[in-house]
C-alpha cells in the first residue's frame, strides 16, 4: 500500500501481516570519497613495489636473462593486484607492458611491437593482474563479510543474552538500546498491546493503532530517521511493533543486519516479561484474596464477640430487669461497656492497618517528642490498668522524631497494653528510654512469660496471635500496626527475650532523631 | 445550659437527648447543616455539639458562621485519628473537641469544662484561674501551686495565661505559638521547650504530666483537677 502523509512522503509495503515495512524515500547521499590518505599511503606502496620490480627486471634483463627478467615483472604485477584489486593491477599491467616495451624489448628506448616475443609478455602481464585483481578482491570480500557476519551475531548473541535479564516490557528496548549501534541501526521503539491500544514502551505514550504508532516520528540531527518495522509475534498472537530506526546510507555500507532474526529475539523476550507480569499478577492477586479471607474471618469473629456479649447483657437487661439484683444488673452493664471498648479499639486497629496498607504519606509526620508522647499513653492506661505497676527509665530529657503523634501514641498503647495483658502481674512493666548509635531507642520489657521460639518470627504479622488459638484475645493488629507506624516513621522494631532462657519479652524501637539527644537535666531541688 | 445538639445519627440524639435533659439542660437538635443554621438563627445556645460529617456537607464549614449568629461554646463531635479536622475545626473556631465514639461521663466533663469557661469569661474582671492544685491571677501575675508562690519567666507566664484563660478547654500549638511569639509559623521546638520547663516547675513528675497536659498532633489543655468538676 502507499500512504500519502503531509510534510513526508512513507512508503509503506506490507508482506503480508508479518511485516511493515516503511522507508523514508531517501534521497541517498552519493558523495564518492576522492581521495584520503589512507589510499595515498596505499596507492605509494604499489608504487615503490612497481619501482622495484622495475628495477629487478632490468638488473636481470641487464645480465641477459630475459626469461627471469619477464618472470621478475610479472611477479610484480600479481603482486599489486592481489593487494589492491582489480584496477590497480590492470593499471600496473598497463605500466608494466609500456615500461616493458619502451626500455626492456629491442629496440630499447622505442614503442613498438614487431614480434610474438613482445606481445606474449603484454598479453600475460594483462591477463594474469586481472585474475589475480579479482581474486584478491573476492578474497577480501569474503573476508570483510565474514567480519560482519561474526559481528552480527554476536550482536544477537549478546542481545539475547542480555534480555534474560529484563522482567518488563520496558526493559526489553532499554536493554537492546544499550547495546546498539549497529551498523546503520541505531535506535528502536518497542510498542506493546495493552488494553487494546499500544503503549509505547518506557513512556506513558499511547497508540491506539499500529498506523499511528509507525507514524511517530523519531528525528536525528533535525530530520526523521528512516525505519522499519516488524510485528512481534508470540505463540498466542501479536504482542505489538518493534520500530528499528536507520541512520542514513553511506556509500561503504552494506546489506542492512537481519532485522528480523532481531525482531524474532524481541518478541520472545517481551513474550517472556508478559508471561511474568502475568504471573505476578496472578500472585497479587492470590494474596490479596489471602488477605480478604483473613480480614473476614478476622472481622466475623472480632466483631461477633463482643456484640455477642453485647446483646445478651442488653436484652437481658430488658426482659429480666426486675428479677436481677442491682450488682447482676451493674455486671451486664459494665460488660456493655467493655465490649464496647473492645469495638472501638478493633475497627481503630482495622483502620490503622488500612492506613499501612494504602501507605502513610510524609506530610502526616512532623517533630514529634518521644518522651512527651509516652507521658499521654502512661497517663491513660494508668486509668485503664490500674492494678499494673510501670517503671520508668527515661535517659533523655527530650527526643524529638520524626512523626505523627497520635500514631505514635497507637504504637506506645500497643506495646504497653500488650505488656500489661501478657506480663507477670507481680513485676512492673519497664519503659526506657535512651540514646542510641543514631537515634533514640525505646524499650518496653514485661516479665511474663515471654514470647515461644515458635511465635517469634511471626509476632509482627497481620492477624497472628500468640500462643493459644481457641482462647485468642486481641485482634492479632496491635503489633502488626506497631511496626508499620514505625517503620513508616523510618524506624526499627524488635522483639527480644529479657532473660537468657527466654522469659520476658522485650519490644525495642528505635527511630532516629531530628536533634542531638539532649541529656536528662540533673535534678535541681 | 440550652444545648444545640446537630447529628445526623437518631441513635446519638435520641440517646443525647434524655441523659442531657436529665442533668438540667435544655436540648434541642438538627440533623442537617441546613437545620443547625435555622436553629441557631431562630434562638439563642450557650452550646453547640457539632458533627463533621452531616448529610448535606462538612461541619467545618459552619463553624464560623456558628459563631456570627450565636455566642455559644462549640464542641466538634470528630473520629480519633483525625487530627487534622480537630486541628481546622479549632482554628476556624470550634473551642473543643471530643473524641467518637465517647462515654456520657467524657462528654459530660468536657460540657463542664465548656460551662467554667463561659461563666470565667461572663465575670466582668476575668483575673483569676484555680483548679485544686493551681491558682493563676493573671493581673497581678502570681502563680501559686497548692498554696506556694511558684516563679515563672515572662514566656512561661504567658503559655500558662493562655491554658489557663481557655479554662481547660485545648488550645491549639498555633494558638500557643501566638500568645507566646506573636507568630504561628515560630518553631515549635521553642513551645515544647517551654512547655517541659512549665512542667518541670509545676508537675509531681514532668514525664507523666497531669497538670499541663498533652493533646497529641493537636495542642495542650490545663486539667481542672478532680474536684473541681465534681
Amino acid at each position: 500500500m502507499l500512504l500519502r502523509v503531509p510534510h513526508k512522503k512513507v512508503v509503506c509495503e506490507a508482506s503480508g501481516s508479518l511485516c511493515y515495512r516503511a522507508r523514508m524515500t531517501d534521497q541517498s547521499i552519493n558523495t564518492r570519497r576522492l581521495f584520503s590518505l589512507g589510499d595515498l599511503t596505499n596507492a605509494s606502496f604499489d608504487v615503490t613495489i612497481f619501482a622495484l620490480t622495475a628495477a629487478g627486471t632490468y638488473l636481470a634483463q641487464y645480465m641477459d636473462r630475459p626469461i627471469t627478467a619477464v618472470l621478475i615483472f610479472l611477479m610484480g604485477v600479481i603482486a599489486i593486484g592481489a593487494r589492491s584489486g582489480v584496477y590497480s593491477g590492470v593499471f600496473a599491467a598497463v605500466a608494466a607492458s609500456f615500461v616493458y616495451n619502451f626500455f626492456l624489448s629491442e629496440p630499447v628506448f622505442m614503442f613498438g611491437i614487431s614480434t610474438a616475443d613482445e606481445i606474449v609478455p603484454l598479453v600475460a602481464f594483462n591477463v594474469s593482474a586481472v585474475v589475480a585483481g579479482a581474486l584478491a578482491g573476492r578474497l577480501a570480500d569474503t573476508a570483510k563479510l565474514a567480519k560482519v557476519a561474526e559481528k552480527r551475531s554476536r550482536f544477537l548473541l549478546q542481545v539475547s543474552g542480555e534480555l534474560q535479564q529484563a522482567i518488563d516490557g520496558n526493559d526489553v528496548a532499554e536493554i537492546t538500546r544499550r547495546l546498539l549501534p549497529l551498523e546503520r541501526l541505531v535506535d528502536l521503539e518497542i510498542y506493546i498491546y495493552r488494553d487494546g491500544a499500544l503503549c509505547r514502551s518506557g513512556t506513558e505514550a499511547i497508540f491506539p493503532d499500529p498506523l499511528t504508532a509507525l507514524l511517530a516520528e523519531k528525528t536525528s540531527a533535525g530530520s526523521p530517521l528512516s525505519f522499519q518495522a516488524f510485528v512481534l509475534n508470540a505463540s498466542n498472537g501479536e504482542h505489538g511493533i518493534v520500530k528499528f530506526f536507520l541512520a542514513p546510507r553511506q556509500e561503504s555500507d552494506g546489506d542492512l543486519p537481519d532485522l528480523q532474526a532481531l525482531a524474532n529475539l524481541l518478541a520472545l523476550a517481551v513474550d517472556r516479561c508478559l508471561l511474568l507480569e502475568k504471573a505476578a499478577e496472578a500472585t497479587a492477586m492470590k494474596r490479596s484474596e489471602e488477605l480478604k479471607t483473613a480480614i473476614l474471618a478476622s472481622v466475623s469473629h472480632d466483631l461477633r464477640t463482643p456484640l455477642t456479649a453485647i446483646e445478651a447483657a442488653a436484652t437481658g437487661l430488658r426482659s429480666f430487669r426486675h428479677d436481677l439484683s442491682d450488682s447482676q444488673k451493674d455486671s451486664m452493664l459494665d460488660t456493655i461497656n467493655e465490649q464496647c471498648r473492645r469495638l472501638n479499639r478493633y475497627t481503630a486497629n482495622l483502620l490503622d492497618m488500612g492506613r499501612i496498607q494504602s501507605g502513610i504519606p510524609d506530610a502526616n509526620l512532623c517533630e514529634v517528642d518521644v518522651i512527651e508522647i509516652v507521658g499521654v499513653v502512661l497517663n491513660s492506661t494508668r486509668q485503664l490498668f490500674p492494678d499494673c505497676a510501670i517503671a520508668k527509665d527515661f535517659r533523655l530529657g527530650a527526643a524529638i522524631v520524626w512523626a505523627n503523634a497520635t500514631m505514635l501514641e497507637q504504637v506506645i498503647f500497643n506495646i504497653l497494653e500488650n505488656a500489661f495483658v501478657h506480663g507477670s502481674s507481680s513485676e512492673p512493666v519497664v519503659v526506657r528510654i535512651d540514646a542510641s548509635e543514631d537515634g533514640m531507642i525505646l524499650e518496653i520489657s514485661d516479665c511474663g512469660p515471654g514470647i515461644s521460639q515458635v511465635d517469634r518470627p511471626h509476632i509482627f504479622e497481620r492477624f497472628y496471635r500468640a500462643g493459644d488459638r481457641i482462647h485468642r484475645r486481641g485482634s492479632g493488629l496491635g503489633l502488626y500496626i506497631a511496626k508499620g507506624f514505625v517503620e513508616a516513621f523510618r524506624g526499627k522494631i524488635s522483639a527480644r527475650s529479657v532473660t537468657k532462657d527466654g522469659k520476658g519479652t522485650k519490644i525495642v524501637i528505635e527511630l532516629p532523631l531530628i536533634e542531638p539527644a539532649i541529656e536528662h537535666e540533673q535534678e535541681t531541688a | 445550659m440550652r444545648i444545640l445538639i446537630v447529628d445526623d445519627e437518631p441513635a446519638i440524639i435520641g440517646t443525647l437527648i434524655p441523659v442531657l435533659s436529665a442533668q438540667g439542660h435544655k436540648v434541642s437538635s438538627a440533623g442537617t447543616i441546613r437545620e443547625a443554621l435555622k436553629e441557631a438563627e431562630s434562638s439563642d445556645f450557650d452550646l453547640i455539639l457539632l458533627d463533621l460529617g452531616l448529610p448535606d456537607g462538612d461541619g467545618l464549614e459552619i463553624i464560623s458562621k456558628l459563631h456570627q449568629l450565636t455566642s455559644a461554646n462549640i464542641i466538634v463531635l470528630s473520629a480519633r485519628h483525625l487530627e487534622r479536622d480537630k486541628i481546622i475545626a479549632l482554628d476556624e473556631g470550634a473551642d473543643d473537641y471530643v473524641d467518637k465514639p465517647f462515654g456520657v461521663g467524657e462528654l459530660l466533663a468536657r460540657l463542664r469544662v465548656a460551662q467554667r469557661r463561659q461563666e470565667l469569661a461572663n465575670q466582668s474582671a476575668h483575673d483569676e484561674f484555680f483548679s485544686d492544685q493551681l491558682y493563676v491571677h493573671f493581673r497581678r501575675r502570681e502563680v501559686r501551686l497548692l498554696g506556694e508562690e511558684i516563679k515563672l519567666s515572662p514566656k512561661e507566664f504567658v503559655l500558662l495565661e493562655a491554658l489557663c484563660r481557655s479554662g481547660g478547654q485545648i488550645v491549639t500549638q498555633r494558638k500557643l505559638l501566638i500568645a507566646g511569639w506573636n507568630d504561628p509559623s515560630a518553631d515549635s521546638q521553642y513551645l515544647r521547650s517551654y512547655i517541659a520547663l512549665l512542667r518541670q516547675k509545676l508537675e509531681y513528675d514532668p514525664s507523666e504530666p497531669e497538670m499541663i497536659l498533652t493533646e497529641p498532633g493537636v495542642g495542650y489543655r490545663i486539667s481542672l483537677g478532680t474536684q473541681t468538676l465534681k
